[in-house]
Parts: C-alpha cells; structure tokens; sequence
C-alpha cells in the first residue's frame, strides 16, 4: 500500500457528482488501486476494467452511486483473488484480515503477484498468512455460573433470635 | 472444584488472636479514657454520641496501627514463616504439563500509547527471563470512545508485528460492556478460560516485573490450594509534588503495612482487583458474580468486584494470600489532588454496596471485616465529621455552663475537677497511633543501608517524612469533605458514572481548583469565625483542620506543580528506591514511551480522528473490519438509524456525530465498507483531500 497516496482525510464527505463522467470513474479508480499500491500504469488500467465490468453485472446496492459501486467491486476483486489464493472463506474476518496484512505492507511487491502465475505468488502469500492478524485464540469456554449471595443473612439470624419462628 | 475444609493451623490462629486482642485492648483503653471524662456528672446525649464515634473511629485507628506495629516487627526480624513465598509447598512434578498463563489487561478508553509502551516493557521484561513462551497477552477492551477504539487496533497490531507476537498477543473489544471490568475479565474466562491455568490481571497503568510473574506462577504451582496470590503494587513514575508525596508514603509506608496485613490475615487476604496471578478454574466455579437485588446505588451490578471474589473464593475453601515480599509489582496514582478525589469517587459507591454484603450469609469473619473496611476507609469520612461537629458542639455548651463553686451552707469552695490530663492522654493516643507509624517505618531504614541510600539518606528521608505529615494533616479535611460528600450522594441514590481516569501529569488551574475547593474554603472560613467567636478555646484545637480547609485552592494547585515535583527530586526529597535505581522494567517502559519506534507507518501519522481514519484509509479500514466479531445483519429499524447517520456523516460531517453514533456506524461491517467506498467514490474537495 502506498502510504503517499492516502492523504489525510477531509473532516466532512464532500457531496457526489450528481452525473458522474467515465473519465471520472477512472480517475477514481486510479487513485484508489494507487492508495493500495498499485503503481504500475497498466496494472491499473487492467485492474479498473476488471472493476468496472463486474460493478456493472453486479445488482444495484441501495445507498451506493454508480462511482462507489464501482470501488466496491474493486476491493470484491481484490478480496477474489486473497481469497482464491490463500483458500480463504468468502465474507469472513479472515479474508478481512488478509487484506489488513496486504495493505499493512508486509508484501510490498503484491501486484506483480496478482497479475503473476498461481506458482509464482509463493513468497508474498507466505508473508500475507505470516502478517495476517489472529485478534483472539480460538475458543475453550467454561462455564461461569452466577453465585447465590444471600443479603442480610446475618440480620435475618438476629431477627430470628428476637422472634422465633413457631414450629410447625 | 470445591476445596476440602483444613484444619485451622496453630500459628495462624494464635497471630489473630495476638493483633485482635492487641486492638480490643487499645481501643477498650481509650475509651475507658473518655469515660472517665464524660461520666462525673453523668453521659449527656451529645457525650454518648461522641463515645459511640469515637469508639468506631478509634478501633479503625487501631486496627491500621497494630497493622503497621506488626508489620515493623516482621521486617526489622526478617522473620515470617508463614509468607506464602517461603512456604516450601508441593515440589514441582517435571511430568506434569506445564501451565500456561494468560497475562489480561482490561482496558477503557484509556491513552493508547501508555497502555501499550506498558505491555511491551513487560513483555521485554519477560523476555529477559527465558520464560515468555508460557505466557500470552490479553488485550481486553471495553473503550467506548470511536478514535481510541481504532487507535487501540492499530497499536496491538503494531506490537505483534514489532515482537513477532501473533499467536501469543491478543485483542479484543467488547460489543457492550455489560457488568464493566468484572464483566470484562467474565467474558475472557468463559470463552478462553479453558486454554490457561492461571491468569494475571493488570490494570491499565500496572507494570510488573517478569521476573515476579514467574514467580508468582512458581508459588502458584507449588500451593495448589491457593487461589489468588495479591501482589503489592508499589506507586511510581509520576512527577507532580502531589503524586511524588503519595509515592514516597507508599513506598514507605506500603511495605510495612503490607507485611502486617499478612501477619494477621494470612491465607484469608483480600483482592485489589489487579498485579494479582487468579487460578482460573476456582475463579469459573465460585465468582460468577450476582446482580444484587434493587436498584443502584446499592443494588445492581457488583462495582468493587475485587473484594466480593476474594470473599466468593474463601467461602469455596480456597486460599487467598497477599505476597507482600515479591517486589517488582508496580502502578500508577492520580497526578493531583482533585484526579485522587475523582477516583475515590468511582470506588465509593463499590465500598458503600459492600455494606449489604458484610450481613451475607457464608462468607468467612474476615471476608467480611475486609467487607467493612472497605466501607469504612469511605464511611470513616462522615463520622469523623460527625465526631468533629459534635466536640464542637459540645464544647459551646461547656462554654455555657457557669461553674458553681459554692454549695449550700459550705463555706469552702469546691473547685470543679478538670480533665485536661485525661483529654490529652485520649489525644496523645491518637495521633501516637496516627502518626507513629511514620517514624516506624523511618527506624526500618537504620536497619537497611542499601535501602536507606535509596530514599537519599536518613536526613533526606526524615524530612521527607515530616513534610509528608504536614501535607496529609493539610488535605486529610480537603478529602474528608470530598469523602463526606460522595457518601452523602450515593445515600440519596444519586449513582456514579465510571468516567475513565485522567492517568498522564498535568497542573490543576485556578478556575478548576476554584470551583472545586471553593465550597470547602467556605465551609473552612465559616467554622473558623464561629468556632472563634463562640467557642474560642476549640478554635485553637481547631486549627489544623481549618487550616487544611481554607488552604485548600493554593494547596491543591500547587502540589499539581510538575516543576516543584522534581525541584523536590533534585533536592533529595520525596526519594523512592524506584526513582533512584530504576528497575529494568520501568527503563524499558520510559524507552518506549520516549523513543516511539513504530512498525507500521500509520501510526507515526497524527490524524485529527482515528474514526475518520477507519472509514477512508484503507489499511486501518481492513484492519478495523477483521477484528469486528461477527454479528447478525441489522433489522429493518437499526438499518435506518444506520442509514440516517450517514446522511447525517454527509450533509454535517462528522463532529456532528456523537461519539456512540461514531460507535454504530463503525461497528457495523457493511457500513463500514459502504462509508469507505462513499469517502473514495467522491471528488477531492481540495489538494488535502484523497487523491
């Protein structure tokens, strides 16, 4: 990921182009596949294509812009192939966390792997599976029950004391 | 997992009876005193009021005194045989599997950069003694606030990259901090409890040794009944005068004390909630902790969790020791007078509730006298308020009262008979058993030279010592009225909020100091011209207090000073062994906190907001969205809410949010990603904006 390119961000969402051009969805897309490390001119060209045939087959998303729908199938790309690569699960925080060690820098060179054969991206998946967050261990509950602390037990043995109860 | 009943040991027993009957004793001496006083011409209300007051206050006096005493005696003999660190114990079973331990830090909202720069010196620190790999880290998050959320993802990542730590270094942030800190550590039992045999619970601002993390997992092997092994943590790093004080005193003071807590309590001792090793599978059977009935302040959630653990444990039968020797335990303390005051507001209302829980039935004696001492190191504040009204009081009606030296036909007169010896003798005692302490542990210095260098000498430290005791006589009203007034609300059910604490240095202001002691400079100033003009001769006795009181501004800001903090360091006072040879742990800690060496590049970034950060950049994005646990989408009603905040992120950016809608939008990963494409969908607004 190319740090350079992701400037601060503006303290407000500046307002959608209410038409936007095709030069500018391009734009878009360059700066984004930019900010993730992708530098290489052709890469890019090759990227967003790819981006943009599969925003156009995918369904509308409410909330979403032409431009935005696109992004998202961006990331859905790069997800695609983490996924295909590392045998990842779709949708998952694992597939999440792959991206996180990719875009981290721990495989700087990851676009020639992507565009590389399958043989070829050994030593950036290693170091992706290597850099992958693991947040928590896996699980092994055990079971808390809640204790019975009865208040005023102490009072209620005086009380008893002063005022016994009649047997039965 | 119940223990087996043991049978009661001869010299624990006998030490209990020692220090119980040592306090009877004093106190039944004071009051014999005071009744002596009072009785001549019969107990008048106002006198059996003061007598039961003084009665309650003098035997807490007492107890802390014989503490201190006993704690003297163990340390200048250097002998206790019953210190669970010299306990010889279970021999180790080199066939048995080695323990794991998980090491927890519960965190909430918290400054990011100290927590972690703590973790790692520890880390480092066990790293240095071969034993790391039986160790993990547990980052345990319960932070609310949005920016220190993403923040606190970025660091941990940062640490497990830094300390090739994956596998061995956790976090996690809970959805809901349902039961706060007790539900915190609740949440880690149940679901990675199984996995260790031991945890170590720290506090945010806890330093430990990892030499004494080994050993208290060595203690722990070798004594299979005990259950939690307490640490002492000692009080370091801070720089203003007023923290300084409060570090020496606990310094000081702190061993001392501790060792006379374990003289007498023994494998019955307490939990103060962190720099403690918890046997895991007792703490999952018996310390599930109840709701209790009502409503807050005294029903609800279990606030001061710690004791009502250690109290859930002895009942089960297993043994709690407090290890007063094992050094290398350590914390920090409030920087100024007024953080002091906020803390003891949040641990007020967890004392006040134990009240109910004293009365419980099953709970061991001293599980309970652990109960009233915590309600009373808060309701002792009132009282001696009370105490003071009523001896003021009192004294105006003694005032009041003419003398009659003649009686009938007597032509001698009968002088009336003055107590003054008596009431000396009573105010003797008990600033003896106030202050003599103090000195006792400043005659523990002439038996240890190394130590006594330590606290620059015995000049230094004598001094030290004197100045220390005027500034506690100066703040001990300021915070009796503080006390006095956190009692007082929590009675009128006004509950407490749990505010994070302000941890890092920083000067108290005049108009924060002000508004603050302004009410208390008052009260300071009007009891002073009443007590002169009415009762002149209380006046003067008075004055200590009133002088804490009106005092109470100028003293409160002054001893916030950083810079006469360590003017008093460069003139030797207020030395602790911790300032003076450091040990390797807090070295590492300073190492960190100064030289900041980063692994990933977007933390040497300094944005305006992390939660911005999270919605546009993409790594910090990615990286917040695979540590969110997994979720059910939301319903129809919560998808709006969602959606209004976006709209609401667009037309008024997002300082118009508060900090739980930031939560929200956050938590959610398909927000989440719906935001991330929104901010990199747009045109760059100006040269600043994404590219």
């Amino acid at each position: 990921m190319d740090r350079g390119k992701v400037s601060a961000a503006e303290p407000y969402l500046p307002p959608a182009q209410p038409a936007p051009s095709s030069e500018f969805v391009l734009a878009r897309l360059g700066a984004y596949w930019q900010a993730l490390g992708v530098s290489d001119p052709d890469q890019i060209a090759a990227l967003s294509e790819q981006a943009l045939r599969r925003a156009t087959e995918s369904p509308e998303a409410p909330g979403l812009d032409a431009v935005a729908r696109t992004l998202v199938a961006a990331g859905e790309l790069l997800d695609d192939w983490l996924a295909r690569a590392l045998d990842l699960p779709r949708s998952s925080r694992e597939l999440a966390a792959a991206r996180a060690a990719l875009l981290s820098g721990a495989a700087p060179n990851w676009p020639a792997a992507l565009f590389a054969a399958p043989d070829e991206a050994d030593t950036v998946l290693d170091a992706l599976r290597a850099a992958r967050a693991e947040p928590t261990p896996e699980p092994s509950p055990g079971a808390m029950p809640a204790q019975r602390i009865e208040l005023f037990g102490s009072l209620a043995s005086l009380r008893r004391l002063w005022r016994p109860q009649p047997r039965a | 997992m119940t223990q087996t009943v043991q049978p009661p040991i001869m010299g624990h027993a006998l030490r209990r009876v020692v220090f119980f009957l040592l306090v009877l004793l004093t106190t039944l001496g004071a009051m014999g005193l005071m009744v002596s006083v009072f009785q001549t011409d019969g107990l008048s209300p106002m006198e059996l009021i003061l007598l039961v007051l003084y009665a309650i206050l003098f035997s807490w006096i007492c107890i802390s005194f014989w503490t201190a005493f006993m704690g003297f005696f163990v340390i200048l003999t250097g002998r206790d045989r019953w210190a669970i660190s010299r306990q010889s114990g279970l021999a180790s079973d080199p066939a048995a599997p080695a323990s794991r331990t998980a090491i927890l830090m519960p965190i909430y909202n918290e400054d990011s950069e100290r927590v972690f720069a703590g973790l790692r010196a520890i880390h480092r620190s066990l790293a240095d003694t071969g034993q790391l790999a039986g160790f993990d880290f547990f980052v345990l998050s319960d932070t609310r606030d949005p920016d220190v959320w993403v923040e606190e993802e970025l660091r941990w990542q940062d640490m497990v990259r830094a300390l090739d730590g994956k596998g061995r270094i956790f976090y996690r942030n809970r959805p809901e901090n349902t039961s706060r800190k007790s539900g915190n550590l609740e949440d880690f039992c149940t679901r990675w409890g199984g996995r260790y045999r031991y945890m170590i619970v720290l506090d945010a601002d806890s330093i430990m040794k990892g030499e004494t993390l080994v050993e208290m997992v060595r203690i722990m092997e070798r004594h299979p009944r005990v259950a939690l092994l307490q640490t002492p943590p000692v009080p370091i790093n801070r720089e203003s005068l007023f923290a300084r004080i409060l570090q020496f005193a606990g310094s000081l003071y702190g061993r001392m004390f501790t060792a006379g807590l374990n003289y007498w309590q023994l494998g019955e001792s307490n939990y103060w909630g962190h720099n403690a090793i918890i046997r895991i599978q007792p703490f999952l059977d018996h310390c599930g902790l109840p709701k209790l009935p009502g409503r807050e302040p005294f029903g609800g959630d279990i606030l001061s969790h710690d004791f009502v653990e250690a109290a859930l444990l002895r009942r089960a039968g297993w043994e709690v020791w407090l290890a007063y020797d094992l050094e290398g335990s350590y914390e920090e303390i409030p920087p100024t007078l007024i953080d002091y005051a906020k803390r003891d507001r949040r641990w007020c209302q967890g004392n006040l509730q134990h009240l109910r829980l004293a009365l419980s039935r099953g709970f061991n004696a001293l599980s309970r006298l652990h109960f009233l001492m915590g309600v009373m190191s808060y309701a002792a504040s009132p009282l001696w308020l009370l105490f003071l009204l009523a001896t003021g009081i009192d004294a105006y009606f003694q005032t009041r009262h003419e003398p009659v030296y003649f009686f009938g036909e007597n032509w001698a007169p009968v002088w009336p008979v003055s107590f003054a010896v008596e009431m000396t003798t009573v105010l003797l005692v008990t600033l003896t058993m106030l202050f003599l302490p103090k000195g006792l542990a400043l005659l523990l210095l002439l038996k240890d030279g190394r130590l006594r260098r330590a606290y620059g000498g015995m000049i230094k430290a004598t001094l030290s010592v004197a100045l220390e005791t005027l500034f506690s006589v100066l703040t001990a009203p300021v915070l009796m009225l503080f006390q006095t007034k956190f009692v007082l609300a929590i009675l009128m059910r006004r509950a407490v909020g749990w505010p994070p604490q302000q941890r890092g240095d920083h000067m108290t202001g005049f108009r924060e100091a002000a508004l603050t002691h302004g009410v208390q400079t008052l009260i300071g100033i009007v009891a002073g011209v009443l007590s002169y003009q009415y009762v002149p001769a209380f006046f003067w006795w008075f004055i200590p207090v009133l002088l804490g009181l009106v005092l109470a501004i100028p003293v409160s800001m002054l001893s916030s000073s950083i810079a006469l903090g360590r003017q008093a360091r460069e003139l030797g006072l207020f030395l602790t062994p911790e300032e003076t040879e450091p040990p390797v742990v807090l070295d590492y800690l300073a190492e960190n906190l100064e030289e900041d060496e980063l692994v990933l590049p977007v933390l040497r970034e300094r944005p305006t907001s992390r939660f911005v950060q999270a919605l546009t950049d993409p790594y910090v994005n990615a990286l917040h969205l695979s540590l969110l646990p997994p979720r059910e989408p939301p319903g129809k009603r919560r998808r709006h809410y969602l959606e209004g905040l976006i709209h609401q992120l667009e037309e008024e950016g997002p300082d118009s949010l508060s900090a739980v809608q930031k939560r929200d939008l956050i938590s959610d990963p398909e927000m989440l990603a719906r935001l991330h494409a929104l901010f990199w969908s747009r045109p760059p607004a100006n040269a600043g904006m994404l590219p």
